[in-house]
């Protein structure tokens, strides 16, 4: 996780963005220096969403990925190779409240033309922040096989927001 | 084409899962809320904390809150009047920003009012998000009946951005606090009214006869214009349900900064 500190980021601003709250208005020779100390959000991807791999076996189906990382295959294929749900960890101040959007469903089209669709859904629709590795949430899906898929690379992307109020 | 070491090896052998995909574009925002009053305009801080060089968007997103508070995405076609208005006075700039590693970038946000604008309340929200580098789907292989998937999530953070005129009011009040333990993880739950022309927004906190400090505070509480009521609900643990429970003062104050004022309290008790 990628977390910098507050402080850094504050000293950051005044240096390079003169971002400081305003001239010290003292009577003396003695100058205050004063920051505004900004309140920051830091969003880091931990994992991404792994199917492993899927090969058709009798028909058409489904594979899900949990927002845990476990999988549960149709018996009609076959599946294989290791799964885990996107994982992203957020990191800000304390106590806040922001809510997580996820797509309801996204498109993965393979180099051929051939597109499949999966839903996903997040483990959490809204966070407390605690500042610990609480603040986190994963995104798992569910990708629908058809029975006459195409073999093939299938990519697709979804967008994940971190969303204050 | 770039394959890791280790399956350039292996060719065309077997089929392999999808290419880890660790797309970059950690991303540090702050600040998480902007309120302008007035022609002036204000900056906010994008960094890279991802350790390799991104490239970053910024835009502008219509959202609507939901009786759950949750933040729907609109299309900019399906914006109401004052939602398009707000999209059109936002200045900002750069809006595509290539970063290295811990290289922050000022965002400026102006404002460019019309003369005649109506008193209201005016608000997007800014979405800063990495465009993830382009992947060729070659980089994985497959056998004939194989199927191997590679989704990338492209991830980011929305913040309000909010324009005020005239002098506007608003007044809200609390209701139905209480326990919800139908789901197993017990949830403190109350909902929120709302009346007047803006937003209201700031900490809800949980006082108990007897004691100093609140027993439960959570910030960064709106309630928009477009919901008069909205439900909030919070994940707690026993013990603080435990201490919940019982007569209780339950506050819905602004932020120190917006002047602490107490918006909305009502005396309850939490069952």
């Amino acid at each position: 996780m990628n977390i910098r500190t507050l402080k850094a980021v504050a000293a950051g601003s005044v240096l390079a963005l003169g971002l400081v709250s305003g001239a010290a208005n003292a009577a003396t020779a003695d100058g205050t220096a004063r920051a505004t100390i900004l309140q920051q959000v830091t969003v880091t991807n931990t994992s991404d969403l792994q199917f492993g791999t899927v090969a058709i076996g009798t028909g058409g189906g489904s594979v899900t990925v949990a927002t845990g990382g476990g999988r549960t295959c149709a018996t009609t294929l076959v599946c294989s190779g290791a799964t885990t749900a996107a994982g992203f960890a957020v990191a800000g101040a304390v106590g806040m409240n922001v809510g997580v959007t996820v797509p309801g469903s996204v498109t993965l089209t393979e180099t051929g033309g051939a597109t499949m669709s999966a839903t996903l859904n997040s483990s959490a629709a809204s966070l407390t922040l605690a500042g610990t590795a609480a603040d986190a949430f994963s995104v798992g899906g569910t990708l629908n096989v058809g029975g006459s898929q195409a073999a093939g690379a299938y990519a697709g992307t979804f967008t994940v927001t971190v969303n204050y109020q | 084409m770039r394959l890791p070491k280790f399956m350039s090896g292996l060719g065309l052998v077997a089929l392999v899962v999808a290419a880890p995909a660790q797309a970059a574009g950690d991303l540090l925002v702050a600040p998480t809320r902007v309120i302008l009053d007035g022609a002036r305009g204000t900056e906010v801080i994008l960094n890279n904390i991802d350790s390799e060089t991104a490239t970053y968007r910024v835009s502008l997103e219509v959202r609507r809150m939901n009786a759950d508070g949750t933040l729907d995405e609109v299309e900019p076609e399906k914006a109401t009047a004052a939602e398009a208005q707000a999209l059109s006075m936002i200045t900002y700039a750069p809006r595509r920003i290539e970063l290295a590693p811990n290289q922050p970038q000022a965002i400026r946000i102006g404002v460019r009012s019309p003369a005649d604008l109506p008193d209201g309340e005016y608000r997007v929200h800014m979405l800063f998000r990495a465009i993830p580098t382009a992947r060729s789907v070659t980089e994985t292989q497959t056998t004939d009946s194989g199927l191997s998937i590679a989704l990338t999530p492209i991830y980011g953070v929305t913040i309000p951005v909010i324009i005020r005129k005239g002098a506007l009011k608003a007044t809200a009040a609390i209701g139905d606090a209480r326990i919800d333990r139908s789901t197993g993880q017990p949830e403190l739950t109350m909902s929120l009214s709302r009346e007047g022309s803006r937003s209201t927004y700031g900490r809800i906190r949980v006082l108990k006869p007897g004691k100093s400090t609140p027993v439960f505070e959570v910030r960064g509480v709106a309630v928009y214009p477009e919901v008069n009521k909205r439900a909030v609900s919070f994940p707690i643990d026993a013990q603080t349900a435990a201490q919940l429970a019982g007569p209780a003062t339950v506050q819905y104050l602004e932020e120190a900064d917006a002047g602490g004022r107490v918006i909305a309290e009502t005396q309850t008790v939490i069952r």
